[in-house]
């Protein structure tokens, strides 16, 4: 794949937007590690180890978190989508 | 003149570690807040009992496990949706 010439404005921009989507990426996993800890480590500290049980819900934990995102995501763009051409068809 | 390209990679460099340095303490904070609030329940002493200690040192390295395990289903979840949208870029690449 041959890369088309960008200009060094685009470039710029190109790489503010991967430095917002590596901000936003941690910005997701902190917030998830705090939700799966909450919700999966009780704050009954006997033990150092995580116990199987804690283990299963951390895995089920991101794996639904990720989920949820994703849906939040794409209902959210769909949402948005539609007020934008409502918002078109109101001003035309 | 040979020196310019050194001092911006060293430059890059200390902004990267500043980077680390500063989410390093962050977490240490975070850590502090999470197994204080879990653990320290008791203020009828000043100081701090053994079963305060033993349990707040358990929490921390509980927390540090939890997220080892946290990052490597999130990696693994990552490598997933890397192929999924590699998979779907040659496919529409392709009609």
């Amino acid at each position: 794949m041959a890369l088309p010439q960008i200009s060094s404005a685009d470039q710029a921009k190109l790489q503010m937007m991967q430095e917002m989507e590596i901000e936003m990426m941690s910005d997701l996993y902190n917030r998830m590690t705090n939700a799966c800890h909450k919700k999966c480590i009780p704050p009954r500290y006997s033990e150092s180890e995580l116990g199987k049980g804690e283990m299963v819900c951390i895995d089920r934990c991101v794996a639904k978190y990720l989920d949820i995102h994703e849906k939040i995501g794409k209902k959210l763009t769909a949402m948005s989508m539609q007020d934008e051409e409502l918002m078109k068809k109101m001003s035309s | 003149m040979a020196k310019a390209p050194e001092s911006i990679s060293l430059d890059q460099l200390d902004k990267d570690q500043m980077k680390t340095f500063s989410d390093f303490l962050m977490s240490y904070n975070k850590l502090s807040e999470i197994c204080f609030t879990d653990c320290i329940r008791d203020f009828t002493s000043r100081d701090v009992k053994d079963s305060e200690e033993k349990c707040s040192m358990n929490c921390m390295e509980k927390y540090l496990k939890m997220n080892q395990r946290v990052s490597q289903r999130f990696q693994e979840f990552q490598v997933i949706a890397n192929e999924n949208a590699l998979a779907m870029a040659q496919k529409t690449g392709k009609h």
